[in-house]
């Protein structure tokens, strides 16, 4: 009896009950009617999340204990409420990320005191540690009466780290990705897009900058969640890179998009076995771009065929809809990979289509990766909706960027290089090659001939058909043969030849790679 | 039923598919002029063209019904 009696004096088995106690109780969240509420809503809880993403059984939780704890007035431990936010180390494919996200079922997702520590902690492991952050959202701002709930505690104090700083870090040292999978608004919606690729869901997500109750208090604008911030507006703004059907897709992009990516800025990207061959001609391609100048053409087919099959991964489809960007491999080599789509608005360089270049860019100077280049840019948008706009802006942005661009460029010349606007899709020092039905010049036929004829157009007895007479002149005048004469391309090619010779290059690119690691002279911006 | 509606706006500049056609996947249904550049719509499954919205020479905007064709 003594000797018991020492014994538990002498442990801690105690504490050791009440840590497993918490840690019971932390897995409880919101509590059994709130979890409901939810998963009848469509959504899963932070936790399910985290391990539907995650390699099963990888999830490496930080701070579990952190959260508030309630006694009796005994002492005695009858509730705790863990931090509502998840945070914590996890494996995808086998690579450690650092994931964090939301919980919604305890006060909505804002943050609680402790919740607050953990999420701005999330950025500042994945620095640390240098691998790739995935964060889950779903969950609104502060609120008035402070994160705890109760009155404002102290202002912080004006030599406070910058809040954002750590962000911004992130983004400029390992790759970030990011879901919308419930209603996210204010903070969270923020650090949605500090990200290089977003997704929501389709199903269940929306992105408020603020709610509909303080919309309708400041703005007297009276709309629902979906209607101010469902996937029909922020899929085709850009504030998302991609809309899916639900939670689940959401996550199978995450893991696409990270599979493309290094764990951070001191390595290169994963090159993966390829049993595409190298030397696949696609018969396709022979007559896939109209002869008939006027004629649009499919872009994406392009693309399917030239990239290691079923490699491309589009990010932006739903906005700046002109240019194409996303990331696909060349032999098991990762590569960004820009084109113009030609159907929509003749491919032209609108002013949301050259932000999205322009940040595509960012992400492959970033982390190193190659760029291939598919051109067809007939120049900027133009018109009085382009004027609105500030196209000319936007447009020279994308156009610098690629000029200060460090990583190796590769371009196609698939059709028309006109004006300002083509020089961005060359990168400096870059490998060019042409295709037969290649045009290049100050600016298209069609424009050009309307404004350096105008005279002689007015002067014709039909100033209709002379002006169509002189377009079809001047443009059989296009031959590709001198450019390649001058060497003004490294090559002029027979379409069917695209994948062969673009595999050969990132062949030889590899060894400009290593030299390109480390912080770059620009990162990304959202 | 699938109903297709415009991505961009522009001018209609041919339509080659009247209500009652039998359409096959691929085939051209009407080619919109955007920017002097001439963007065909395809027909993304196989059916019966049940109605057709849009006119030659008609002004159209993004988003606008052109066609509907039923399985």
């Amino acid at each position: 009896m003594a000797e018991l009696e020492y014994d538990t004096q002498m442990n801690w088995k105690i504490e050791t009950d009440e840590i497993a106690r918490r840690r019971k109780l932390a897995l409880k969240q919101g509590g059994a009617d709130a979890i409901a509420k939810h998963h009848s809503k469509g959504r899963l809880t932070i936790r399910e999340r985290i391990e539907k993403l995650l390699d099963p059984g990888s999830f490496e939780e930080v701070g579990p204990s952190a959260g508030a704890a309630h006694h009796a007035e005994s002492g005695e431990l009858i509730g705790f409420d863990p931090a509502n936010f998840v945070l914590g180390f996890g494996k995808i494919e086998g690579r450690r990320i650092v994931i964090g996200g939301e919980d919604f079922t305890m006060k909505g997702g804002s943050p609680s005191l402790a919740g607050l520590r953990k999420s701005v902690y999330a950025e500042e492991l994945a620095v640390q540690y240098k691998v790739p952050l995935v964060r889950l959202h779903e969950g609104s701002g502060g609120s008035v009466g402070g994160p705890s709930g109760k009155s404002p505690s102290l202002p912080g104090p004006v030599n406070a780290p910058a809040r954002f700083r750590s962000v911004a870090e992130a983004m400029a040292t390992v790759p970030v990705a990011t879901a919308a999978l419930g209603a996210v608004a204010g903070l969270p919606a923020g650090r949605l897009v500090a990200s290089h690729f977003s997704v929501m869901s389709k199903a269940t997500a929306q992105i408020l900058t603020a709610g509909p109750a303080v919309v309708a208090r400041a703005m007297g604008e009276k709309k629902t969640k979906e209607e101010l911030g469902g996937w029909k507006v922020h899929t085709k703004n850009g504030t998302v890179d991609n809309g899916a059907e639900d939670e689940a897709e959401c996550l199978s992009e995450i893991r696409r998009f990270l599979s493309f990516m290094p764990d951070n800025i001191e390595q290169l990207a994963p090159v993966i076995g390829c049993d595409d061959p190298v030397e696949r001609a696609d018969e396709a391609l022979l007559d896939i771009v109209p002869r008939d100048r006027r004629r649009a053409f499919d872009m994406r087919r392009i693309i399917q065929s030239v990239f290691d099959q079923t490699s491309f991964f589009e990010m932006g489809a739903g906005y700046g809809r002109s240019q194409i960007t996303g990331l696909a491999r060349l032999n098991g080599q990762p590569v960004g990979v820009w084109a113009n789509n030609c159907k929509f608005l003749a491919g032209s360089m609108t002013a949301d289509g050259a932000h999205k270049a322009r940040r595509f860019m960012e992400l492959c100077e970033t982390f190193s990766l190659p760029i291939i280049s598919l051109v067809d840019e007939p120049g900027f948008m133009i018109g009085s909706q382009a004027e609105r706009e500030a196209t000319i802006r936007h447009g020279t942005s994308a156009v610098l960027t690629a000029a200060m661009t460090t990583v190796p460029w590769a371009s196609v010349m698939i059709r028309r290089s006109f004006g300002v606007a083509q020089a961005a899709h060359y990168g400096p020092e870059g490998f060019v090659l042409a295709w037969p039905s290649a045009e290049s010049g100050p600016l298209p036929v069609e424009g050009g001939v309307a404004v350096a004829f105008q005279r002689e157009i007015a002067a014709a007895p039909d100033p209709e058909a002379r002006r169509r007479e002189l377009e079809e002149e001047l443009a059989a005048r296009q031959s590709p043969f001198p450019r390649a004469e001058a060497l003004g391309v490294h090559d002029l090619i027979d379409p069917r030849q695209t994948r062969l010779e673009l595999c050969r290059w990132v062949d030889r690119v590899q060894s400009l790679l290593p030299a390109l690691l480390g912080p770059t002279r620009f990162t990304v911006r959202p | 039923m699938i109903k297709i509606e415009l991505e961009t706006g522009g001018s209609v500049w041919q339509v080659l598919t009247k209500p009652g056609d039998r359409v096959e996947v691929g085939d051209t249904l009407f080619i919109l002029e955007v920017m002097k550049m001439e963007v065909p719509y395809e027909a993304p499954l196989a059916g019966e063209v049940v109605a057709v919205h849009i006119a030659e020479g008609d002004a159209v905007e993004e988003g606008q019904l052109a066609v509907e064709v039923s399985d």
